[in-house]
C-alpha cells in the first residue's frame, strides 16, 4: 500500500517537473508546481504511515498552509504583471537578458 | 494528564519581536496614511520601528553569544538550536537586514514607491532567516526557507508599475517555488528511509548505501544551490537581481547567502555527516560556479548584472571550504559570509545613494567621471570593488586567505588553485568602475541629490568593516572576528 503511493508520487512529483519546465502559460506553471508540492504532501502521508510516525504529518499541514499562501503570492505577481504586459506567456517576460 | 513541558521564550525572541515589528509597521502605516500625514514623516515611523526592531535582534544575537547559546523553546522536541552559531548568523543577518532598511528610506522616496509593506515585508523575510539558520529540523528549515522567500517574491515585484520589477519577481517567484518543491521532494525521501525529520536522528539512521536516502540527499542539495545561485542553478541570479528595485537586491544578495550557507553547513554537518560522496558534489559545483560567474561577469554592460554574476562566483569561493567539512573550512564560510555582507551592501548602497528622481544609477556610463563631482563616493566604490576583487588590505583578501588555507589543509589544492586564478579574472571586471569613475571624461551629469545622513552611516559602517576585516581580523580586541567564526564552527561540531 505504502509502496504503491510513494510510486504514485513519484510519477505525480514527475509530471508537475516536466510541466513547469516546458508549459509556456504562467498559470499552468504554478499548477504543475502545486502538483509537485501535493506529490510531496503524498509521500509524506505514505512514509508518514509506514513507520507511524506524526512528523510526517505535520509536516503536510505546513506544507498545505505554506502552498496556499505562495499560490496566493504568485497570482499577484502574474496580475501585476498582466495589467503591464497584458499577456500570460512566459516568452513575453524577456525584458531581462543576458 | 498531559505533562506540561518547560517551554522557553528566549528562544523565539527574535523571531517574535521580528513579527511583532512587522506588524507595528503594517498599522502605523494605516494610520499614517489615513490621517494624510506627509510621507517623509511616515517614512521615519517605518525605519524607526524596524531599524530599532532588527537592532534589538542585533543585541540579543550578541548576548546570546557571549553566553553561549540559549535552550531550546521545548527541550523535549527541538525545533531550532540556538548555539554560537546560529547566535553569530542571527548577528550577520540581522545586521545586514539593519543596513538594508537604513538604506531604503531615501531609495523609496526617489521612486515614489514608499510605502510601509516595504519595512513589513523586510522583517517578516529577516524572521524566516533566523528561523533557518537556527533550524535542527525538517519542519522549521521548511518553514524558515518559505518564511524568507515569500516576502523577497514580493519585495523583488515591488516597484509594481515598472514591468522589469514584475518580471524580476515572476522569475523569482518561479525559479523559488521550483527549488522549494524539490527541496521538499528530498526531505520526504530522506524522511522516507530513515523515518525522522530530526537532523540528529537522520544522522543516525541515514546509510549511504541505500538509492532513496541519497536521491533526497541529492535533491536537498539542488534545492539549495538554487537558494545561493550556484551554477548551473544560477540562470534567475541575474535576472532577478537586474529587474529588483536596488535596495531589495541589495538585502537579499546578502542576506539571503548568509542564511542559506548556515542551514547548508548545519544540515551537511549535523545530518548528512555520513554522506561522504557529497564533499565531491559540492566541490564540482564550486568549481562551476567559480568559472561560469567570473566569465559572464566580465561580458555585462549593467554593474547590477555584473554584481549578480559576481555573487554567482562568490557563491563559488564559499562552497569550497563547504565542500571540505572540515572545522577550519566552516569558520572560513563563516568569516567569508560577513566580508560579502559588507563588501556587497557597500557597493548596492553606493549605486543607490546616485538614484535621483527614479533614474537608478546602474549602467557602467553612469559613472564615468564620477571621481570629479562626488569624490567620496567614488572612493567608497573603490574600496568595495577591491574587496569584492580580493585585493590585499581589504576584507575581500583576508577572507580568501581563510579559505584558500582551509582547502589546502583539507587536500583540496586543485580548487585552491583555481579559486586563486579566477580571483585574478575577477579583478579586470570589479576594476571596471574604478577606471570609469576616475580615467574616462565626466559625461553631462545631471543634479545629484546630496547623501543622506542614513546612506552616509550605512556607507561608513561598510567601508569601516571592510577595512577593519582586511587589516586587523583579529586583532582588536572588542572585535575578534577569526575567534568568532571558529568559536561558532566549535558549536556546530559539539552539537
Amino acid at each position: 500500500m505504502v509502496g504503491e503511493a510513494v510510486i504514485l508520487s513519484a510519477i505525480l512529483f514527475a509530471i508537475g517537473t516536466v510541466g513547469a519546465l516546458v508549459r509556456r502559460n504562467v498559470i499552468v506553471v504554478l499548477m504543475s508546481i502545486e502538483l509537485m508540492l501535493n506529490a510531496v504532501n503524498l509521500a509524506l502521508v505514505a512514509f508518514s504511515r509506514q513507520w507511524a510516525d506524526p512528523a510526517g504529518q505535520m509536516l503536510v499541514l505546513m506544507v498545505i498552509v505554506v502552498a496556499a499562501a505562495e499560490v496566493a503570492v504568485g497570482l499577484g505577481i502574474v496580475i501585476a504583471l498582466f495589467r503591464n504586459r497584458e499577456s500570460l506567456n512566459v516568452e513575453d517576460a524577456s525584458l531581462l537578458k543576458w | 494528564m498531559i505533562p506540561v513541558p518547560t517551554l522557553h521564550i528566549v528562544a523565539i525572541l527574535p523571531v517574535l519581536l521580528l513579527a511583532v515589528g512587522a506588524f507595528a509597521v503594517l498599522l502605523a502605516e494605516l494610520f499614517l496614511s489615513s490621517r494624510g500625514t506627509g510621507k517623509s514623516g511616515a517614512g521615519s515611523v517605518f525605519v524607526g520601528v524596524s531599524g530599532a526592531t532588527l537592532l534589538v535582534v542585533v543585541v540579543i544575537a550578541a548576548q546570546g553569544f557571549i553566553s553561549a547559546g540559549a535552550p531550546a523553546f521545548n527541550p523535549d522536541h527541538p525545533m531550532l538550536h540556538l548555539d554560537r552559531f546560529s547566535y553569530f548568523a542571527i548577528g550577520l543577518v540581522a545586521g545586514a537586514a539593519l543596513l538594508s532598511c537604513l538604506l531604503a528610506n531615501g531609495y523609496l522616496q526617489e521612486l515614489r514607491i514608499h510605502h510601509g509593506e516595504f519595512y513589513a515585508l523586510l522583517l517578516l523575510s529577516t524572521a524566516g532567516m533566523v528561523l533557518l539558520v537556527s533550524a535542527v529540523d525538517f519542519l522549521s528549515v521548511f518553514l524558515g526557507i518559505e518564511l524568507m522567500s515569500i516576502p523577497l517574491y514580493v519585495l523583488a515585484g515591488f516597484d509594481r508599475g515598472k514591468p522589469r520589477s514584475n518580471e524580476s519577481a515572476l522569475k523569482y517567484f518561479i525559479a523559488g517555488s521550483f527549488a522549494t518543491a524539490l527541496l521538499l521532494y528530498g526531505m520526504a525521501l530522506v524522511y522516507g528511509a530513515t523515518g525522522a525529520t530530526h537532523f540528529a536522528a537522520i544522522a543516525a539512521r541515514l546509510d549511504p548505501d541505500d538509492s532513496m536516502a541519497m536521491a533526497g540527499v541529492a535533491l536537498i542539495l539542488v534545492g539549495f544551490a538554487f537558494k545561493v545561485s550556484s551554477v548551473p542553478f544560477h540562470q534567475w541570479t541575474p535576472d532577478v537581481y537586474e529587474g529588483a528595485p536596488t535596495a531589495v537586491t541589495a538585502f537579499m544578495s546578502v542576506t539571503v547567502k548568509v542564511a542559506a550557507f548556515v542551514a547548508l553547513l548545519r544540515i551537511l554537518a549535523q545530518a548528512f555527516g555520513s554522506a561522504e560522496a557529497l564533499g565531491t558534489v559540492l566541490a564540482l559545483l564550486a568549481a562551476l560556479s567559480m568559472l561560469i560567474g567570473n566569465l559572464m561577469a566580465i561580458i555585462q554592460d549593467n554593474v547590477k548584472r555584473m554584481l549578480a554574476w559576481s555573487a554567482i562566483a562568490q557563491a563559488g569561493y564559499l562552497l569550497v571550504p563547504l565542500s571540505t567539512g572540515t572545522p577550519e573550512g566552516q569558520a572560513a564560510v563563516l568569516f567569508y559570509l560577513a566580508v560579502y555582507v559588507f563588501g556587497n551592501l557597500g557597493a548596492f548602497a553606493v549605486m543607490i545613494a546616485l538614484t535621483h528622481r527614479g533614474q537608478e544609477a546602474d549602467r557602467f556610463e553612469d559613472f564615468d567621471g564620477l571621481a570629479k563631482f562626488r569624490p567620496g563616493l567614488a572612493a567608497a566604490m573603490v574600496l568595495f570593488m577591491v574587496s569584492l576583487a580580493g585585493i590585499p588590505g581589504t576584507a575581500g583578501f583576508m577572507g580568501k586567505l581563510q579559505i584558500f588555507f582551509a582547502a589546502i589543509r583539507a587536500d583540496q589544492l586543485p580548487l585552491a588553485i583555481l579559486m586563486a586564478l579566477t580571483s585574478v579574472v575577477s579583478v579586470y571586471y570589479y576594476l571596471r568602475l574604478p577606471i570609469a569613475m576616475y580615467m574616462r571624461p565626466a559625461r553631462e551629469h545631471p543634479h545629484r541629490k546630496e547623501l543622506d545622513f542614513l546612506e552616509f552611516t550605512v556607507l561608513a559602517t561598510c567601508a569601516i568593516f571592510v577595512l577593519v576585516l582586511g587589516l586587523l581580523p583579529n586583532t582588536l580586541d572588542w572585535l575578534p572576528v577569526i575567534d568568532w567564526t571558529h568559536q561558532s564552527a566549535a558549536a556546530l561540531a559539539s552539537k
